[in-house]
């Protein structure tokens, strides 16, 4: 079980909070509405029951005046129940926005951070963060009442009833302790029912998702007989684990009925023994169940709040493996005049095998052409990545004029670099839109002129882009991206290239167009590439990964996005 | 467009599919009832119970309703559990059934190249609607409307104008107050759609292209952008939130109008001498008990808006009509061994022409490079040339077997010699690792791969299908490459270029692509536009 409460939610969403103190301020206000009810229904029918009249003896002159208060209450209870859930919804959605934001910027923080893949991060910052709707607007407004509303009540029924006050005080209790308990001895039931249905379902997607594959090897109505028999195979085992997960539910609703059963039938045999009045008796009948309902709408929301609970879970562990910015950031020196050192530098992914640089070390000179050579899965992409400072080494350090980039404004020092990736992204808008990047206040000649030289003269600069470049070939996303970075470095005043195989896909001719606007330049660069005609513009190759190269796949950027 | 007469045919044909479906339906259903109506019965038996007694009676006469009481106190919970049984079993076969459905139907069509993708993710999430419509729609609106109608009869034995009025205020509080806060508050949500879907498509792009913005001083941009999105999200959600708001309220007054009616009209009949005093009670506090049972509609009515939604779209897959032939139907004995069109025109059966008059020889043995931009046709005329979909006219001759490597081919979360036995499911242990070294697969057969071949990388997953390809006792003498290398880094594609043109060298290769250098490697390339049917598409 998640913890009830996060304390990370308390600590991050300042929004929840005041939404935690208002709630138990409506609580308190619904538990005194709740007695009162009870009081006027227990007074009024017991009333009538005594006189036969509409007119009687008690604390109120005559029925109407307690259908005059029991109208208020009702009232009172209405306005509260709409107010909690208005509260709700205003903690719940200023939370949402500020968890979506942390998330956001927690990604562009650490862009490389491929732990948590795009889709987790677009499922967790849309639908996930949309389930906060039902820990904040049921959960967590149940958790608060069922700490005040049964304390409240029981110390009513107290005040009238010692013996109903005893079986209340008795029962109450074993309700979080047999949950407590059967939560614990069906929990690994509990994790292998989860763990069919998601395996069932995950079949399934699979099977759908690889339906084209299977078409074209003329198998896809082949599997309907597997996809029957996993089905109910699974569903057969999905049943006998229920059978034990349902048990928690069944007693919290038994123990809460029965125990009002109890003390009906306990006051019932006092009044006719004439030990109890109707009134009383009546007042602890309506209250009774009142002590139970939280706690029993507790175990009814609990999986309201899971989902919510599990997904902020997630949000956290993103946020929280940011590193923190220098606190006093240098300005980084310019890399036109400044030595770029690379000493000893090893990158480890957390949780990948092995490292996926390591120990590299070598220098760029000002103005100097380095290229970076070796195996698949040597590490090429991954110097570029820390020398952006996308991600920081394990061990050794980057240094430009001798200063520590983990030391350095990252922002100052990036605006100083010309980067284009192995698989550039290209952002919605047009062709045109996607170059300025490099340049925003680029004329459209400006932006022309670097897309043909980067070798994409066949590219109208209006064309629009959709969803991620959708319909750009990689080779295509590739000549924009590097249109971009030209223009950085002829008006944006940066002083490096970074390019990480700018020329793969592209015909020889434009290739030479490319390396001719890199040289032309005049700036320094850094270039992974295979391809000779960009090798021979080097000064020098630098080569990357001595040892046995690690397999493709320990690679995050090789791998599939 | 998808009716709610649409999803009650596919529920009634589900039930109808499950050997006593219908049994099933009403044995939940009855438990159901059982369940909610022990909580209400307990208050009202409990509430006659207090004044019998207080009238003095011998204790003989409190037996019954003592009794009464303490069944129905342990009715509830015991019933309540037999419900969620019978009905999650009843739920889970109809989603089997549903999914069965869902992927004979989606098999009948062809779908290579048809920009599926997110549809095939979409529906099967999409199917999960039916345990949602049964076990929290179905179920409690049923028994709900039962225990309604039960209540209202049993009060009408002490009060028949009563008995009139809780099930006037019943029918408000549970049915038109959660009618009207769904039909509202999906008003409010729909008003949230594009606001949604401006918000995740932003967060898509940022989620993609990270690095990009990081590099070139887009962040904080492109988070004041996404704050302004997330704000307009958040005051088109606020309406739904305060509908909901509003309703939870006025199911509230209207237990307490029960409540009110109840002693009005109950103290009116008692000092008439019409009704006796202890059945006051009764009718006071069995409206408290209906409370929670009105909450239960209003949850149903929120879940049916939503499961309808996704149960519409799982219908639409349904009822499409069935485009080209689905599988690809491979005659293993044909003697053609190239491939020939002549005047041959393609395009989807549902869609425009989109190449007319082609013209390709391809002998086994030759390779050749088709290129031409996006959109232009090229896994179309692909799928025309392995015969899932027609041609649309001319004559295609093409072997029997085609072998096809797609760009990104789907990897199933089983081992390696099962994903391998896609490509021949007869095929021995032998001839999968001897597919497999062919492809240049050097691991276990029996590795599992994870979902999506998580723990493959990309290139490594392309080599799987290759051995696909190859895993057939024959190889085909028709293989066709549809930018194989797309979503590979450099090495990992010239590495397995070298691989692919050396393993089916004997083949003809028909090679769809935009790389320059998988191009050079062709004995031709021919340029499709020349084909293309109308206006460029861009």
């Amino acid at each position: 079980m998640a913890p009830p409460l996060d304390p990370r939610l308390l600590k991050r969403a300042t929004a929840t909070r005041a939404f935690l103190v208002a709630v138990a301020l409506t609580g308190i206000a619904n538990a005194g509405c709740i007695i009162a009810q009870a009081w006027l229904i227990a007074y009024a029918v017991s009333g009538v029951f005594a006189s036969h009249s509409t007119v009687f003896e008690g604390p109120l002159p005559s029925l109407s005046a307690y259908i005059g208060l029991l109208a208020l209450v009702f009232t009172i209870r209405a306005g509260l129940s709409w107010l909690s859930s208005w509260l709700a919804h205003r903690a719940s959605a200023s939370v949402k926005s500020q968890l979506r934001t942390d998330l956001m910027a927690a990604r562009l923080a650490n862009p490389r951070d491929t732990s948590t893949t795009s889709s987790t991060l677009i499922y967790l910052a849309t639908q996930g963060l949309d389930n906060l709707d039902g820990y904040f607007a049921k959960y967590l407004p149940q958790l608060v009442m069922a700490a005040f509303i049964p304390v409240l009540v029981l110390v009513v029924i107290l005040g009238q009833d010692i013996q109903a006050a005893l079986i209340v005080a008795i029962t109450l209790p074993l309700i979080p302790l047999f949950m407590a308990l059967i939560g614990v001895a069906t929990r690994d039931q509990v994790n292998r029912r989860l763990k069919y249905q998601t395996k069932l379902a995950n079949h399934f997607t699979d099977l759908v998702t690889g339906l084209p594959t299977l078409q074209v090897f003329g198998r896809a109505r082949a599997q309907l007989t597997g996809l029957k028999l996993v089905e109910q195979g699974s569903r057969i085992e999905t049943m006998k684990t229920l059978r034990l997960a349902f048990v928690s539910g069944g007693v919290l609703e038994l123990l809460a009925t029965l125990s009002v059963a109890l003390v009906a039938v306990s006051v019932g045999f006092r009044v006719v023994a004439g030990d109890l009045d109707l009134t009383t008796a009546l007042f602890v009948l309506v209250l009774a169940p009142e002590a139970y309902l939280p706690v029993r709408l507790v175990g009814v929301h609990f999986h309201d709040s899971a989902d919510g609970a599990a997904a902020a879970n997630s949000v956290f562990r993103v946020i929280d493996a940011v590193a923190a910015p220098p606190a006093v950031p240098m300005a980084p020196p310019p890399p036109k005049t400044s030595e770029i050192v690379f000493d000893n530098v090893s990158v480890h992914y957390p949780g990948a095998d092995q490292a996926s640089l390591s120990h590299l070390s070598f220098a760029v000179h000002p103005g100097e052409v380095v290229a970076l050579v070796g195996r698949s899965g040597s590490g090429k992409s991954t110097a570029l990545n820390a020398l952006l400072g996308f991600v920081r080494p394990t061990s050794g350090a980057i240094r430009v004029g001798g200063i520590d980039l983990a030391d350095i404004d990252l922002d100052a020092w990036r605006r100083q670099i010309a980067w284009v990736g192995q698989n550039p992204g290209m952002l919605r808008g047009t062709i045109g839109s996607n170059i300025a990047i490099g340049y925003p206040k680029a004329t459209q000649s400006q932006l022309r002129s670097a897309l043909d030289r980067a070798g994409g003269q066949d590219l109208a600069l209006d064309r629009p882009l959709a969803d991620d470049g959708e319909g750009l070939s990689a080779g295509e996303r590739r000549r924009v991206a590097l249109a971009r970075a030209l223009l950085r470095i002829e008006f944006g005043h940066a002083g490096l290239f970074v390019l990480d195989e700018p020329t793969a896909g592209l015909d020889q001719a434009s290739e030479a167009r490319v390396v001719a606007a890199v040289s032309a330049s005049g700036v320094g660069a850094i270039v992974v590439s295979h391809r000779d005609a960009l090798l021979k513009l080097a000064d020098e190759m630098v080569p990357v990964g001595s040892q046995p190269a690690a397999a493709a796949s320990s690679e995050p950027e090789g791998g599939r996005r | 467009m998808t009716s709610m007469g649409d999803i009650r045919a596919l529920i009634a044909r589900l039930l109808a599919d499950q050997p006593r479906g219908r049994l099933r339906l009403t044995v939940s259903i009855l438990l159901a009832v059982f369940a909610s109506g022990c909580s209400v019965a307990l208050m009202g038996v409990s509430a006659w119970l207090l004044s019998r007694a207080a009238e003095h009676p011998p204790v003989l006469y409190l037996l019954v309703a003592a009794v009464g009481v303490r069944f129905f106190g342990i009715g509830r919970g015991v019933g309540r559990y037999f419900e969620r049984l019978t009905g999650h079993d009843l739920a889970l076969r109809m989603q089997s059934g549903l999914r069965e459905a869902t992927y004979a139907s989606l098999s009948r069509t062809t779908l290579l190249g048809r920009h599926y993708g997110d549809l095939l993710v979409r529906i099967t999430a999409d199917v999960e609607g039916i345990v949602d419509l049964v076990v929290r729609v179905i179920l409690p609106f049923c028994s709900a409307a039962v225990v309604f109608l039960g209540t209202s009869a049993i009060l009408a034995i002490f009060s028949p104008l009563d008995a009139f009025v809780l099930f006037a205020i019943s029918i408000f509080a549970g049915i038109v107050v959660p009618w009207l806060a769904a039909r509202w508050s999906r008003q409010a949500d729909e008003r949230a759609i594009p606001a949604r879907g401006e918000l995740g498509d932003k967060i898509r792009e940022i989620a993609l292209d990270a690095p990009d913005m990081v590099a070139y001083g887009l962040a904080d941009q492109e988070l004041t952008a996404l704050a302004s999105i997330d704000a307009k999200l958040r005051d088109s959600e606020r309406d739904g939130a305060w509908t909901r708001g509003v309703a939870e309220a006025a199911q509230m007054l209207s237990t307490g109008l029960a409540v009110i009616c109840a002693l009005i009209i109950g103290a009116a009949a008692v000092s008439n001498g019409l009704m006796p005093g202890r059945d006051l009670a009764v009718l006071v506090l069995v409206p408290l008990a209906l409370h929670e049972v009105y909450a239960d509609f209003t949850k149903s009515a929120q879940t049916l808006t939503r499961s309808r939604t996704a149960l519409a779209r799982v219908v639409e897959v349904l009822q499409a009509e069935p485009v080209g032939s689905g599988d690809r139907v491979a005659d293993p004995d044909s003697p053609i061994m190239g491939l020939h069109l002549s005047d041959v025109s393609v395009g989807w059966p549902d869609g425009p022409e989109l190449l007319a008059g082609i013209d390709l020889d391809l002998e086994p043995g030759q390779s050749v490079a088709l290129v031409g931009h996006s959109g232009l046709g090229k896994t179309t005329l692909a799928a025309t040339i392995m015969g899932l979909i027609p041609a649309r006219s001319g004559l295609v001759q093409a072997p029997g077997r085609v072998g096809y490597l797609e760009q990104s081919s789907h990897i199933f979360a089983t081992s390696l010699a099962e994903n391998v036995r896609i490509g021949n499911k007869d095929a021995t242990d032998e001839q999968v690792v001897e597919a497999m070294t062919l492809a240049g697969l050097h691991l276990d057969p029996l590795r599992e791969v994870g979902e999506q071949g998580a723990t493959l990388s990309g290139g490594e997953a392309q080599r799987v299908a290759l051995a696909r390809v190859l895993a057939e006792p024959r190889y085909p003498s028709l293989v066709i490459l549809d930018e194989p290398t797309e979503h590979l880094d450099r090495e990992t594609a010239q590495a397995l270029l070298d691989d692919l043109f050396t393993t089916l060298g004997q083949a003809g290769l028909l090679v769809i692509t935009h790389d320059a250098d998988l191009m050079a490697r062709c004995d031709r390339v021919i340029d499709l536009s020349q084909w293309a049917v109308g206006t460029e598409l861009r």
